[in-house]
């Protein structure tokens, strides 16, 4: 069996058949330097066609554009930024962003710190953390052109959060994972179980650090753009049997969870998780969690 | 502090920087507000807003310092939208495209180029006194927003 195989039949397992997708460029306005429509019109005027995307609140589907959406006036001044729409959706699923002190765990390049921003017009604190250097020149870059005010960005491994000595009201873990064959067509060439088992060790350690610097009642949100459910459901599982988490209700695109695992019953609870099949999206997967004060 | 107030003068502005509130790292200068000043620890990479770096004793504006001091009076010239597009793209002012000019139209003073939104896009050098009959390039491009799309292939 070639790795492609394996891996296709394991999706089929857990209810879904293979197809190829062409995935759609998307946008997300910045709701705090523009108005949405003020945008739209704009990009409509240079011959943009724009596609709202049903499912979020400020995405865009681009339908055709003559030249890179990354080049326009617009985009360099902060007034729009460019964003996958499955992307788009976890930085939505937290409860009173404003003024609250957020944790963005896994934070380069900086798309859902910027929308996490937004979402929170510049009030309170985002400290936004990543291991790699090197794309934290980038993180700073969308900051900057952005024009978000209320980020601190520290070159800091996830996993040592608890040396920032804070507590967080919201956390977004927007972990490093084995991606999917969407977003990367040489995938199935370069993927092995090994790298996924890799990577949900790594997811798990990121989870349990969290866990610790997250505040009574406060929520954290999981996401992953893998589809392999060792790096999601299995990592779900694990975290509410021996973190104190519980998987709260969400309302966004997406699939109710399953909670059986080839052949493994997990908590009823990870039904709560939304699984998304690349379709009109790229794979993805996302829950929120909640740390209830009764649970120290 | 010095430096950048130099600089909000050379474009005839004037900037009330919380000094309390102004940090630097390195040679990278950002301002804070008060709640992240209150957390905000000794080794940070970047915090509240980016306002400019120095680099051989000059300073280099950041283009949210830009967009603060456009903000309020200062010398701006607005450009039509040609101008503007090649003005993101690294070129030089014409006179043929100047709008209005608020502010010093006097050679050697800088000012904030503006598009017809009235976003601030970069800022330039006058090069000749803009009340003269005079065709060709009038200001110098220093600095200008289509630096980030530079910053990325650099990176890449």
């Amino acid at each position: 069996m070639s790795v492609r195989e394996f891996f296709v039949s394991r999706y089929e397992e857990l209810g879904w058949k293979y197809e190829d997708v062409e995935l759609k460029q998307a946008v997300r306005m910045n709701l705090m330097n523009a108005r949405k429509a003020d945008v739209t019109k704009r990009l409509e005027s240079l011959g943009i066609e724009l596609e709202k995307i049903p499912f979020l609140e400020c995405g865009y589907w681009i339908r055709k554009s003559e030249f890179s959406v990354g080049a326009t006036s617009e985009y360099l001044l902060g007034l729009y930024s460019i964003q996958e729409a499955a992307a788009q959706i976890p930085a939505t699923l937290f409860t009173r962003l404003k003024d609250k002190i957020v944790l963005d765990a896994c934070a380069a390049p900086g798309g859902k710190t910027v929308q996490l921003a937004n979402l929170m017009q510049n009030t309170g604190a985002i400290i936004a953390v990543d291991v790699k250097k090197r794309r934290l020149i980038a993180l700073s870059n969308q900051l900057e052109r952005c024009r978000v005010r209320n980020a601190i960005v520290y070159h800091m491994d996830a996993r040592q959060a608890s040396q920032l000595k804070m507590k967080f009201d919201r956390i977004l873990l927007d972990v490093p994972c084995s991606g999917n064959f969407v977003t990367d067509k040489d995938w199935f060439n370069k993927r092995t179980i090994k790298d996924v088992e890799k990577n949900s060790k790594l997811q798990r350690q990121i989870l349990a650090e969290a866990a610790k610097v997250l505040k009574n009642d406060g929520e954290m949100v999981y996401a992953t753009c893998s589809l392999e459910p060792e790096e999601d459901e299995l990592n779900i599982d694990w975290a509410v049997k021996n973190l104190n988490l519980q998987v709260e209700k969400i309302s966004c695109y997406g699939e109710k969870a399953s909670t059986n695992i080839f052949g493994r019953q997990l908590d009823n609870s990870i039904e709560n998780c939304r699984r998304i099949w690349p379709r009109r999206t790229q794979g993805f997967f996302v829950c929120k969690l909640k740390k209830s004060a009764c649970m120290q | 502090m010095k430096k950048i107030n130099d600089f909000v003068s050379r474009v005839g502005a004037k900037i009330n920087l919380d000094k309390d509130l102004t940090v630097k790292n390195q040679n990278r200068y950002f301002l804070l507000n008060k709640n992240l000043n209150r957390l905000i620890s000794k080794d940070f990479f970047c915090a509240g807003v980016y306002l400019g770096k120095t680099k051989s004793g000059r300073f280099f504006p950041s283009f949210n310092l830009l967009t603060m001091v456009a903000e309020g009076k200062s010398n701006k010239i607005v450009v039509d939208e040609k101008t503007a597009w090649l003005f993101i793209c690294g070129r030089d002012v014409f006179k043929q495209g100047i709008i209005n000019v608020k502010g010093s139209k006097r050679k050697g003073d800088c000012a904030l180029i503006i598009n017809r939104h009235g976003e601030c896009l970069g800022f330039g050098k006058i090069l000749c006194n803009l009340d003269r009959e005079i065709e060709g390039v009038v200001v110098k491009n220093i600095s200008d927003i289509g630096d980030f799309l530079r910053r990325e292939k650099h990176q890449t």
